[in-house]
């Protein structure tokens, strides 16, 4: 038996207060800042499908468990997200810190790498994504338990906030100098936005290859709420628009519907009117926000011993990617 | 850039040599030879296009520096002056490092002195650099 295994099966019949058995243990793709595994857990002949998010050795984003684990608690009930078990935020019997969710089966979430992949259901899947978003952005969140551990911001703070903590993030991790980077961040911090209509919790990393969906047209789940905060939502939009993210079709956001189909349906479902001004300052900072991501994915490669080759392709293909989007925005800001 | 191409291959042959634990085996492994089979593809246009476009690049802010030495300052001039020791990548990013530090202070001087010619001028520079680092990624299926 594994440690993994045993070490799971003592936490669980501890929480239960009943023998519990683990099976079918997997690691599983994706969550790049977590391991994620799926396993079976019996307590009495009940078998419970689950998913272990734990804390990596090291991670692609240092993030906070527990603002995650109280994110989906949060939003449960009306986003669609799995429920949310039981938090251990000293490891325990697993070593690291990790938490445990309920698992949604029979769906797919693909890579956003790959081309249509949402095919004749496109439509389907853009309309409930960008209300999903929108209701996220109406969502009360006082007294919620996010609260507990995140912060709401002033309106008019939000911004600076946002780019203080992603510029440091390059400060601190950056490798190799990045004159494109260091250029869009001087821009965000010489033309602020307008503050935000509505300080809402923000998902922080909402976009395709981050929902899961049925092959039929509906969606299941939205996961990996690591980044979860409270500002302003039109960061989340910003990044759900971004082009790393369009499935090779420059005609749709996501690879799902049309750009201005995104925003007539996220402004129904949220009550706000979108400012294009917002939008293109928040559009930006996403792409900083990205790099930031990727140059501390190459320096976590590089301190991890070149283990993971997620933190590859993230740290090489993605930041250039990113390079190329910077650039582009930057030009059309300056009007060359 | 970092990571560089020497590392992600060492990385890639590691990935591969050591034995996953019971429970990484499966899904996730088949996932993982999956992102080493697309580094692979990205390590083949980076030994195809790496130097080209590093040693263009070096030149290219070089001759932007050295362009711009007589009105901001004679170190822009030293930095501009700054060669590889030799066609390596390494030996072409240690000295493309330097003249992208260089870069990045003259291009906040500029902006400082409102000198809106000099300013788009790097602004399009930042997008042939981006274009000639860029690394294409074909289309896969979705599966």
């Amino acid at each position: 038996m594994s440690d993994l295994k045993a070490g799971l099966e003592a936490y669980l019949t501890d929480l239960w207060g009943a023998p519990t058995s683990v099976s079918n243990l997997s690691r599983i793709p994706g969550g790049a800042s977590r391991e994620t595994y799926r396993l079976d857990a019996d307590t009495g002949g009940v078998t419970r499908g689950m998913i272990l998010r734990r804390d990596p050795p090291g991670s692609l984003i240092e993030t906070d468990r527990r603002l995650e684990f109280l994110a989906y608690r949060t939003v449960h009930g009306h986003v669609p997200v799995p429920q949310a078990i039981a938090l251990e935020e000293d490891g325990g019997p697993l070593d690291r810190p990790f938490f445990l969710m309920e698992r949604i089966d029979g769906g797919t979430v693909p890579s956003p790498f790959v081309f249509d992949p949402y095919a004749e259901h496109a439509a389907a899947l853009g309309a409930q994504f960008f209300t999903t978003l929108g209701k996220l952005a109406a969502l009360n969140h006082e007294g919620t338990p996010i609260r507990e551990v995140a912060d709401a911001p002033a309106p008019e703070d939000c911004w600076r906030i946002a780019l203080d903590h992603w510029s440091g993030v390059i400060e601190a991790d950056e490798q190799h100098p990045q004159p494109i980077i260091r250029a869009a961040i001087r821009w965000l911090y010489r033309h602020p936005p307008p503050p935000a209509q509505r300080v809402s919790i923000v998902h922080g990393d909402y976009r395709t290859g981050n929902f899961m969906h049925d092959g039929a047209g509906t969606i299941l789940a939205i996961l990996d709420w690591e980044m979860a905060h409270l500002g302003d939502p039109i960061e989340d939009l910003g990044w759900a628009f971004d082009p790393l993210w369009n499935h090779f079709d420059e005609g749709k956001v996501a690879g799902l519907i049309p750009h201005a189909e995104a925003i007539a349906i996220w402004e129904a479902a949220s009550g706000l009117t979108l400012d294009p001004e917002a939008l293109a300052w928040w559009s930006l900072f996403n792409a900083v926000k990205g790099q930031a991501i990727w140059t501390s994915a190459a320096k976590e490669y590089r301190d991890g011993g070149f283990a993971d080759p997620i933190l590859a392709i993230s740290g090489w293909y993605t930041a250039r990617r990113h390079d190329v989007i910077l650039a582009r925005r930057l030009a059309q800001l300056e009007g060359i | 850039m970092t990571p560089a191409l020497p590392d992600i291959l060492r990385g890639n042959f590691m990935c591969l040599a050591i034995p996953a634990p019971v429970e990484s085996q499966g899904e996730f492994m088949t996932g993982r030879v999956g992102v080493i089979a697309l580094l692979s593809l990205l390590a083949a246009q980076e030994v195809e296009r790496g130097t080209t476009a590093r040693v263009w690049e070096n030149a290219a802010i070089a001759a932007v520096l050295a362009e711009a030495a007589d009105v901001y300052g004679v170190q822009y001039a030293e930095v501009a002056s700054v060669e590889a020791a030799d066609l390596s990548l390494e030996a072409l990013d240690r000295a493309n490092a330097a003249l992208r530090r260089g870069l990045i202070a003259l291009h906040e001087a500029v902006e400082t002195a409102g000198d809106l010619l000099r300013h788009k001028m790097i602004v399009g520079l930042y997008g042939q650099m981006a274009e000639r680092r860029n690394l294409e990624l074909p289309p896969l299926p979705a599966r």
